[in-house]
Parts: C-alpha cells; sequence; structure tokens
C-alpha cells in the first residue's frame, strides 16, 4: 500500500501548470463523504451505497493519470457516482419500486419534528425516477450550477431546468398535501 | 429559494460512509494494482522475447549436438571400414608371403 500511495503522490507531483492534485488516498477522504451520500440518496442502503462508492474510487484510481486539476477530479467523481448509482437504481428497481403515491404517510410526530421531515424528503427524493433524482440530487446536495449539472449528466441546460421544474412540482404536489406545511410555496 | 428547496438542501445533506471506508478502498486498488501487475509480468514483451530467443537457443544448441553426434557415428564407422580394409590387406600380405616363401623352396 505504501507503494500504491508514492505513486499516487509521484503522479501529483508531476503535473505543472495545474493545481496540484492530493494523493490518492487524500482524494479518497476529501470526496468519500461526497461519493457515498450519491449512492445512498440512489439506493438508500448503506452497504450497496458503501460498495458503489468503492467501486467509483476504485474506477478513479485506474483513470488517475488523466484526472488533471482538483475540479476535475470532483466533476469526474460526481458523473462518474451519478451514472454508476442511476444504474444501479435502475437494476434495483425492478426488486421492489416504491412510487410517490406508495410511500408511506408520515406520523403526527414526523410533522412535528423538522428530521423527520428531512427523512421524509429523503423517501420522497427516493421515489422519483431516476433522472430527475439524479437531477435533484446535484442540485441540493452538491449544490451544483445547472451548467454543472448539465455537463455530468450530459443533458441541456433547458433539459436540466424542466427536470428540476418537474421534480419540485412532483414533491411540492406531495408534501403539501401529506403535511399541511407551507413548504410548498 | 422556495421553502421546500431549503427543506431539501436540509434533507439532502452529505452523510459519512463507515470510518474504514478509505482503509477498504485503499486495500482493494493495492490488490488490483497487484493483479494488473502480475498479469502484466506475464504477457509483457521481454517475457515473449525471452522465450522466443531460449527456444532458438535450445534449437541451436539441439542441432549442435545432433551434429556432433552424427560426426562421431561417421567417425566410428570410418574406423570400422580402415581397420577392416587393414585386416584384409594383413591377410593378402601373409598369403603373398606364404606362396614367396614356398617358390622359394621350390627353386632349392
Amino acid at each position: 500500500m505504501g507503494a500504491l500511495l508514492a505513486a499516487t503522490t509521484s503522479i501529483a507531483a508531476t503535473r505543472e501548470g495545474q493545481a496540484a492534485l492530493p494523493a490518492f488516498a487524500t482524494a479518497v477522504d476529501l470526496h468519500k463523504a461526497m461519493v457515498y451520500s450519491i449512492a445512498w440518496q440512489f439506493l438508500r442502503d448503506r452497504v450497496a451505497a458503501d460498495e458503489l462508492a468503492q467501486d467509483v474510487f476504485l474506477q478513479l484510481h485506474k483513470n488517475w493519470a488523466r484526472i488533471e486539476s482538483p475540479a476535475h477530479m470532483v466533476f469526474w467523481l460526481r458523473k462518474v457516482a451519478t451514472h454508476r448509482a442511476i444504474d444501479a437504481a435502475r437494476k434495483r428497481k425492478a426488486h421492489a419500486e416504491t412510487s410517490l403515491e406508495e410511500t408511506d404517510e408520515p406520523t403526527v410526530l414526523e410533522r412535528v419534528h423538522d428530521s423527520f421531515l428531512s427523512s421524509y424528503l429523503q423517501r420522497m427524493v427516493a421515489s422519483l425516477p431516476e433522472k430527475l433524482r439524479g437531477v435533484i440530487v446535484l442540485r441540493y446536495q452538491e449544490e451544483m450550477e445547472l451548467e454543472e449539472i448539465a455537463k455530468v449528466l450530459d443533458m441541456n441546460v433547458s433539459t436540466v431546468k424542466t427536470q428540476i421544474s418537474r421534480a419540485l412540482d412532483l414533491l411540492r404536489g406531495k408534501v403539501s398535501r401529506r403535511l399541511g406545511k407551507g413548504t410548498g410555496q | 429559494m422556495t421553502p421546500l428547496e431549503d427543506d431539501l438542501k436540509q434533507a439532502l445533506k452529505r452523510q459519512e460512509p463507515a470510518a474504514d471506508f478509505t482503509a477498504r478502498v485503499l486495500a482493494r486498488c493495492a490488490a488490483a494494482e497487484l493483479s494488473s501487475k502480475r498479469r502484466f509480468f506475464w504477457s509483457a514483451p521481454v517475457w515473449r522475447m525471452g522465450l522466443a530467443a531460449a527456444a532458438v537457443l535450445l534449437m541451436l544448441v539441439g542441432g549442435s549436438v545432433y551434429q556432433r553426434h552424427e560426426h562421431e557415428v561417421k567417425g566410428m564407422a570410418a574406423k570400422r571400414q580402415l581397420l577392416l580394409a587393414m585386416r584384409i590387406a594383413g591377410t593378402k600380405l601373409q598369403e603373398v608371403q606364404q606362396r614367396v616363401k614356398e617358390s622359394e623352396q621350390v627353386e632349392q
């Protein structure tokens, strides 16, 4: 493992004219929460999300020589993680699909506490179609600009806008109907 | 930003994976690296060239050993023929000597 770390550090050191890349281990530490959370939002299963995130970093390690800068690495990780997560979610969909309408009603307690609202919203997001979910996760978890989302998901900016609006409408309708809260405005 | 969007940001906060996540990733990368090095080692051009060189060397050495063996066989055959020729010549010589002695005795 020492050789691996040394190799990745030396790759970083040889790049000129660009912000230096961190060593591979540091890169994993820096971005593991981002990659894992993207996987989690799609799979909602700790083991599966952990495995998917590991696969993404393994792929990053194989493609390490092609990474040009820290910003490129973040873009690459988001893109690979999102596409892999969409694929994995589609595969799992065959086993158990949860539609917006099938999602459980929140209990009285859930209406009281914001943490329950968060949990409810997470379930609502998880019930969105994969592409819409990808757009929402990148927009509100990763706080990415529309142009960046368009690049990651290989879409037009206008399509991203439309999909966000569609997803928000779906969520708004569901949340205001079920929680009777002013979040839909 | 609408209240729903604020709520979404709150709900979709990043989560940390298990504490040993980085160590497990590095272990998998090291294992993958080792396995690809092994594969590269056996499929490397240097190995293929080495095997070809060894085959050529084996053929040269084999050819040389065979030639030497052939040479020895031919030498032994020639030796045998020479000995046979000498034996025949010796017998003929003895016969001639015998006849010379006999004719001398007749003259006396």
